[in-house]
């Protein structure tokens, strides 16, 4: 039968349009239960013998998806109308039910009771939505009671006092949420309970912290009405919300309207609004603009510290300018340029969970062992966050997780509710963990269905893969790998022979790993979300499963394997003469690793054929390279260390720079030659869904701090090309000869990340990559570690006609979402890398107070930052005891020293200076490093 | 967007991917014409009027072997949610009115009826997705009300692929989505194409099966009309009585 | 004309719905198989050297329908008699039909069929009556015998080489027809009978039925419609030539005259719109009725009057099926 659905609705010109929908009502909506007689029961899920039968309310899955995903809450309906609801609202949760009702362990039912006849519901006049699905889930309750008889109960789960009393009425099972976890008899499960708000069951039945501070705290959010009406008229403006990684009292909101962006000072101004929020701020009077931090910052339980961090390789790692040199004295009121506000009202939250500990307190007294603690983030973007716990002696020492509730006006910090826990703070593998979880990296295994996309182990190479036409046989030719020492997943080989002519010929052979992860399947859909393989100090995470990236796919030597292949056929010149792709079956003959490669090449005593093709391939490679840096690719360095892990701790035990060689660079001139020509191809294919890799160029603003720097030295940097910008490094040399690589290292933190971009989003001159001054680049040389490779490996087939190309190129949205995953996997594995070192070299130095030499790079109000090159570590040195304003240090900002007044003491940027490095506890449980003067 | 809901697998409006709007056909609704049918596919409604075979109009265009087929089609102002003034010879119309001349005219049997003309007017009441089909229904339903001579019954659905499942009458929510449109027009006894149309673009593979379901969707309703021609027969015949 | 939207209260309803289904039990025992849509295949026994007539064609070898209707079998011949279609000619067909256009030396009328009729100057009786040979004044003056929107009657002659109709009027029953109505009707409700031309004595009526459907009930008019009455002796006074119009209208119809015209007309009608065949004992039947049950001439269109005479025809449907049966 058919109904329809007609309602009026305006549209964004602002015209009033009617919308008829149909709505078809169906007789074949089946229960579910698998113990029903009367429905088809090869869909149903809840079991057979479930004593009671749950129906969750919208609010209860949007605020208890916690509770729901507890394996305790078991055999539940999900209405449609609240999956409908929970979509509307709350993108985040209702993925997480889908992935509930989907999971096969899990007795979740979805009952589509909008288009079952029975449980069809009109909307009556005068009704309001939430109303009528209300009454649409009392409805479908009692139907299922009806239907399913007496031996289940139907329970209808609802914190809403109005639903709850009128299911009663109805002869309904109602209870809330709380009633029914306590009567499960878990303790421990209400924990997961949220905080009810007060829309909910009564505010009185929660008890906050401090009475006394009941008044007002922040202001009142503007309705929604008069933000659409606001944002229309140009009052306000709508943005999204990014907080200082470093000042989490400072904001900032990117404005499309204003075209700069805005600048939120306090948390009075930024009224409740979490990183990540789509916000609408509101302009301050232009002679508030410029606030002084000292003002702002009135209590004392937060203010922002500089903590050790590892050298920020690039400008989103560091930290934000405003930070740099204030100098107190406030005739300095000049308009800064950056216009300021505040949040007026919460367009779209960004509330998800969060790891952290709990502040320490001591233990409360009575109160039936609830206790309300504070729950500070690792993250220092986000606010401290109450919560309400059992088990806090437990807790205090643990790393944990919390997710966010809600967060009065009245109240100073948001509402939260525990987890899970993670474990023991400072442990090593729960802080590795944390840093996981804040880095959305998925390290779970990979699940059953994954594993059963991979080939029979042991794989050999069959006889229909050699028959394959486009597969060439290139076992006889010379390969060999050369790789970081204990590599396993070895996904590059070269081969270079000496043709007749005196040309060479030069191939790079990268692991052919599309042909066993195929479009569409389980594999290739975990992979797609993981995007890269993430390295950790002590371990890695892999984008596909081990056997895949440490056999099958891994060009190992002396066994036959399958790869994809780059063939030059080049001068000795390194002029390229023609290109040639193909899919080969390769037979390595040996996996060197850098040192033993770099040893075989210096070692005169060597005339055999592999070391003759290293020399010649490392000849070839330094002319490709003079060539790229004549045209104008940077070379930049990297503060990179590197571990020692003891095998059995897993401590480390030594913490020395990355060593580059020559061998280094050879494998990388090849592997960048490599991605170029890959690039050309497949652009010249598919000029509008190529997945190419692009460097902004930085703007004069991104490189104000280098030349700021390099002026106070005498410095002079020209930056109008990068070839300008590479020369003039060249010749920056200085006195020690340290002085030039430190200057590179400032460069560095000053350009931004390379992306990755669908090339039919941008026009062709945006594709440059700044740092490697080419038209074209993309990444085709590692497919075990970086699921952009295995798209590019997909298009290169495609581009030779070998493959068909899979459905998801044509769309464009889909492409652009995939690009944009990867740039973001790609980052927090990155974070999480730097992350995982900075947690090692606190391990490091917990039991070794060490002195040392460091340069200084930044000057401050009160001290300076400097950078210690043995270890690649940078952290801030403080000439005068934190908390004391003024005093007798001056700064000059154009010689960019800092000095003491009637002394002669100063200290000045690049200076060397010793320091002594040490770990200390300020607070129980929150060990960090502390660098200061000898 | 979710046009197919992957939990439950039903549509936006509750139906499965492989099933039609309901559909009504009603014959003799104009009564000055010589045959008209309103056919309605959900809440598409459209409205043909045949008039004809007659003398031709205009003497330069008379073919002397064949029939003149020509084909009007026309919005009605009020036919979508907002109401617009359409010009009539707008490209879109146009090229409706076009494919639609071309579908009858390959099964009209055009030799049996020289030197006459045969109109066709259609028109849509309620656009709602799918008014080219239900067009080319209800001209096959008027036409057969004129008894004029046709080769076989000419039925049209359409069909589409969203969400990586092709479904099947596309309304207008999810003709908007911007996905492949396919609309296919077939002799349904002979199993004859005679109009196929898609808008986008489609793997070989998936477009056969998309179009495949438009193929098995136009027999539906070829048999729906089927009945309803047959009912419509023998009410005059059993009111003309003896 | 098509159905009659009419508002019908419930008991009206009720009892058309009984009617009607009545009907439909009458007829199915008679010819309910032999239904047909476009693109059926005609069941027929291959070997009789069947001959395929209208409204069949041949496909795979099976004779298959190409028009809805019903299947007639007359000895070797099938054919498809479809209903609502135009008119289908035959030679020595009555009919009425409406001048277009006037062309040299020959007026196009409109007929219910796929192309215009074509009369002839040379088929014309001239208005002095002489049988003569057309001249080109006669040519000039073709538009004060029959005027364009004139209604006029004639008889079929022939075909033309092209398909359309060759049409003469020379009796003096055929002409031009006044002071009337025009009906049209669906061509199939009027059956191919020996009478056309009916004179209704008691309403001073002539009802002239066109085998393509369209039906003239107009006044009585001596001169012209009917030559088989001997009033032409009683009237000697009036003008001899019935082609002019001047002295007619000096005497205008009177009301009783055009009230049996709308009567009948209406009776028409109504009978087109409930698709039952048109003869003149059904349409004075139906006159009848309504003027004894008193019905207003306006209300005859109406929805009481509709089911009355749904259950009328009904009751002798049975009577005739008990006659035969």
């Amino acid at each position: 039968m058919l109904q329809s659905k007609s309602f009026v609705k305006k549209t964004k010109q602002g015209r009033v349009v009617k919308v008829v929908r149909e709505h078809y009502l169906r007789d074949d909506i089946y229960c579910g239960a698998l113990s029903c007689k009367v429905c088809d029961t090869s869909a149903a899920r809840l079991t057979s013998s479930a004593s009671t039968i749950l129906i969750v309310d919208t609010n209860v899955v949007l605020h208890q998806i916690d509770l729901l995903e507890n394996p305790a809450i078991d055999d539940v309906v999900v209405l449609s109308v609240v999956l409908e609801e929970v979509r509307n609202k709350n993108l985040s949760v209702y993925n997480r039910v889908k992935a509930l009702c989907t999971n096969s362990l899990r007795k979740f039912f979805v009952f589509s009771n909008e288009h079952h006849r029975d449980t069809y519901v009109k909307e009556m006049v005068g009704e309001s939505p939430n109303d009528r699905n209300d009454r649409a889930i009392r409805v479908a309750a009692r139907w299922y009671q009806s239907h399913l008889g007496g031996s289940t109960q139907v329970l209808l789960i609802t914190n809403d006092r109005e639903n709850k009393r009128k299911a009663i009425e109805e002869g309904l099972s109602a209870e809330t949420v709380e009633s029914y976890v306590k009567s499960l008899g878990q303790p421990n499960l209400l924990d997961l309970v949220s905080l009810p708000t007060s829309e909910d069951v009564g505010m009185e039945e929660v008890e906050d912290l401090r009475p006394s501070k009941r008044k007002v705290i922040y202001n009142e959010h503007k309705p929604m009405s008069e933000i659409t009406s606001g944002l229309l008229r140009g009052i306000y403006h709508q943005g999204k919300l990014r907080v200082n990684r470093y000042n989490p009292f400072e904001a900032y909101v990117g404005s499309e309207s204003i075209g700069d962006e805005i600048v939120i000072h306090g948390r009075a101004n930024m009224n409740r609004a979490f990183d990540g929020d789509i916000v609408a701020v509101e302009l301050l009077p232009q002679d508030q603009w410029h606030e002084e931090k000292s003002s702002i910052i009135a209590d004392d339980e937060d203010d922002e510290e500089e903590d050790v961090h590892l050298v920020p390789s690039s400008a989103d790692d560091a930290p934000r300018n405003t930070n740099l040199v204030q100098p107190a004295a406030a005739s300095t009121a000049s308009t800064s340029s950056r216009p300021a506000g505040r949040v007026v009202g919460i367009i779209k939250r960004n509330w998800h969970s969060y790891c952290g500990s709990l502040e320490p307190m001591p233990m409360p007294a009575g109160n039936g062992g609830i206790a309300h603690a504070l729950f500070v983030s690792k993250d220092r973007r986000f606010p401290k966050i109450r919560i309400q716990t059992r088990q806090l002696e437990n807790l205090l020492d643990k790393r944990i997780v919390v997710a966010v509730d809600s967060w009065d006006c009245l109240s100073r910090y948001p509402s939260g509710h525990y987890v899970r826990t993670i474990g023991k703070i400072g442990d090593r593998d729960t802080e590795s963990e944390v840093l996981l979880i804040e880095n959305d990296i998925n390290s779970r295994p990979f699940s059953a269905q994954v594993l059963a996309c991979l080939p029979h182990l042991p794989w050999t190479l069959s006889s229909e893969v050699l028959a394959n036409p486009n597969r060439q046989d290139l076992r006889h030719l010379r390969v060999f790998s050369v790789d970081p020492p204990g590599c396993k997943d070895i996904d590059d080989a070269l081969h270079c022979t000496s043709l007749p002519n005196g040309n060479f010929e030069v191939g790079v052979h990268i692991a052919d790993v599309t042909n066993f992860v195929l479009p569409g399947t389980p594999l290739d859909e975990e992979a797609s979300q993981r995007g890269t393989s993430v390295y950790l100090v002590e371990r890695r995470i892999d984008m596909l499963p081990k056997p895949l990236t440490e056999d099958i796919c891994s060009l190992r030597s002396d066994v036959e394997r399958l790869a994809f292949s780059v063939i030059w056929e080049m001068t000795s010149e390194a002029e390229i003469i023609s290109t040639r792709y193909t899919k080969s079956v390769i037979k390595s003959c040996a996996a060197l690793s850098y040192v033993e490669a770099q040893a075989r090449m210096d070692d005169s005593r060597l005339m055999d054929s592999l070391t003759t093709d290293l020399r010649n391939l490392n000849s070839l490679a330094k002319v490709m390279r003079h060539r790229r840096i004549e045209r104008g690719a940077l070379t930049l360095a990297s503060a990179e260390v590197k571990f020692q892990i003891d095998t059995e701790t897993h401590d480390p035990l030594d913490i020395g720079m990355y060593q580059i060689r020559e061998a280094n660079q050879m494998i990388e001139e090849f592997m960048l030659a490599a991605n170029v020509s890959v690039a050309e191809k497949i652009l010249k294919h598919f000029p509008l869904c190529s997945l190419l890799r692009r460097h902004p160029t930085p703007t004069k603003e991104m490189l104000e701090p280098l030349l700021r720097t390099a002026a106070a030295i005498g410095l002079d940097l020209d930056i109008s090309s990068s070839k300008a910008l590479a020369d003039s490094l060249d010749h920056a040399v200085g006195d020690d000869p340290y002085f030039n690589k430190l200057i590179r290292i400032l460069a560095t933190r000053c350009m931004t990340q390379a992306v990755y971009f669908c090339s039919g989003d941008l026009s062709p001159s945006e594709y440059h990559h700044y740092g490697l001054a080419a038209p074209l680049y993309t990444h085709f040389t590692s497919p075990i570690r970086r699921y952009a490779d295995v798209i590019v490996h997909r298009l290169l087939a495609a581009a030779l006609g070998i493959a068909k190309l899979p459905p998801i190129f044509m769309d464009g949205l889909q492409l652009t979402s995939i690009a944009d995953n990867l740039n973001y996997r790609h980052r927090n594995a990155q974070m999480a890398s730097r992350a995982s070192v900075e947690l090692h070299t606190l391990i490091y130095f917990r039991k070794r107070p060490t002195d040392t030499e460091a340069r200084i790079v930044k000057i401050k109000s009160n001290g300076f930052i400097v950078f210690i090159p043995k270890f690649g570590i940078e952290g801030p040195v403080y000439l005068m005891p934190r908390g004391d304003k003024g005093g007798d240090w001056v700064v000059d900002e154009v010689h960019q020293k800092v000095m003491r007044t009637g002394t002669n003491i100063s200290y000045g940027i690049l200076q060397t200076v010793r320091i002594h490095m040490e770990v200390v506890e300020p607070q129980p449980n929150r060990p960090k490093l502390e660098l200061t003067l000898t | 967007m979710e046009y197919v809901n992957p939990l439950t697998g039903f549509r936006l409006d509750g139906r499965r991917p492989n099933e039609m709007r309901q559909i009504r056909g009603e014959i003799g609704v104009v009564a000055k014409a010589d045959g008209s049918a309103l056919f309605e596919m959900g809440n598409t409604k459209v409205i043909a009027a045949v008039y004809g075979p007659r003398e031709v109009q205009n003497k330069g265009q008379q073919i002397n072997n064949r029939a003149l087929v020509r084909c009007e089609y026309s919005m009605a102002n009020f036919s979508t949610g907002d109401r617009r003034r359409r010009p009539k010879g707008d490209r879109r119309s146009t090229e409706i009115s076009l494919v639609i001349r071309q579908t009858m005219e390959a099964c009209i049997l055009t030799h049996l009826l020289p030197h006459s003309q045969i109109d066709i007017f259609v028109q849509v009441l309620q656009a709602d997705g799918g008014t080219r089909s239900a067009c080319i229904n209800a001209a096959t339903l008027a036409l057969a009300d004129a008894g004029i001579p046709m080769r076989d019954i000419v039925t049209s659905c359409s069909a589409g692929y969203l969400c990586s499942t092709p479904l099947l009458d596309l309304n207008y929510i999810e003709d908007s989505a911007g996905g492949p449109d396919v609309t296919v027009g077939m002799l349904a006894k002979m199993d004859k194409v005679t109009l196929l149309q898609m808008d986008a673009k489609l793997p070989m593979d998936i477009f056969e099966n998309v179009m495949q379901l438009a193929i098995e969707g136009c027999k539906a309703v070829a048999h729906y009309i089927r009945e309803v021609l047959l009912e419509h027969t023998k009410q005059l015949e059993c009111h003309r009585g003896a | 004309m098509r159905d009659l939207q009419l508002p019908l209260n419930q008991t009206q309803r009720v009892r058309l719905q009984a009617a009607l289904q009545q009907l439909q039990d009458l007829a199915s025992q008679a010819s309910a198989s032999s239904l047909v849509t476009v693109a059926d295949t005609i069941p027929v026994n291959n070997e009789d050297g069947i001959l395929k007539g209208h409204g069949t064609s041949e496909l795979d070898g099976q004779v298959v329908a190409t028009l809805c209707g019903v299947v007639e079998r007359v000895n070797k011949l099938v054919y498809v008699r479809s209903l609502r279609a135009r008119y289908k000619p035959e030679v020595g067909d009555i009919i009425v039909g409406r001048v277009i256009e006037i062309a040299p030396k020959r007026w196009r009328l409109e007929i219910n069929f796929s192309q215009d009729a074509v009369l002839m100057l040379s088929s014309m009786n001239l208005p002095d009556g002489i049988q003569r040979r057309r001249t080109a004044v006669d040519e000039l003056n073709m538009r004060s015998i029959f005027e364009e929107n004139d209604v006029v009657c004639a008889e079929v002659r022939g075909f033309q080489h092209d398909g359309s109709l060759h049409l003469q009027a020379r009796s003096q029953k055929y002409g031009k027809l006044e002071r009337g109505q025009l009906l049209t009707v669906p061509a199939y409700l009027v059956k191919r009978r020996k009478q056309h031309f009916h004179r209704l004595e008691q309403y001073c009526v002539d009802l002239i039925l066109g085998c393509n459907g369209f039906i003239w009930v107009g006044e009585h008019l001596e001169t012209g419609e009917n030559d088989m009455l001997e009033d032409r002796e009683k009237r000697p006074e009036i003008s001899k030539t019935n082609m002019i119009h001047e002295e007619q209208e000096r005497t205008f119809t009177p009301l009783e005259v055009r009230r049996h015209i709308c009567r009948i007309a209406n009776a028409v009608r109504l009978l087109s719109a409930l698709g039952f065949i048109l003869t003149v004992e059904s349409i004075i039947d139906t006159v009848e009725a309504s003027a004894s049950s008193n019905i207003e001439i306006k209300d005859m269109l109406g929805p009481e009057f509709y089911v009355q005479t749904v259950e009328r025809e009904v009751q002798r449907r049975i009577l005739l099926s008990r006659k035969k049966g």
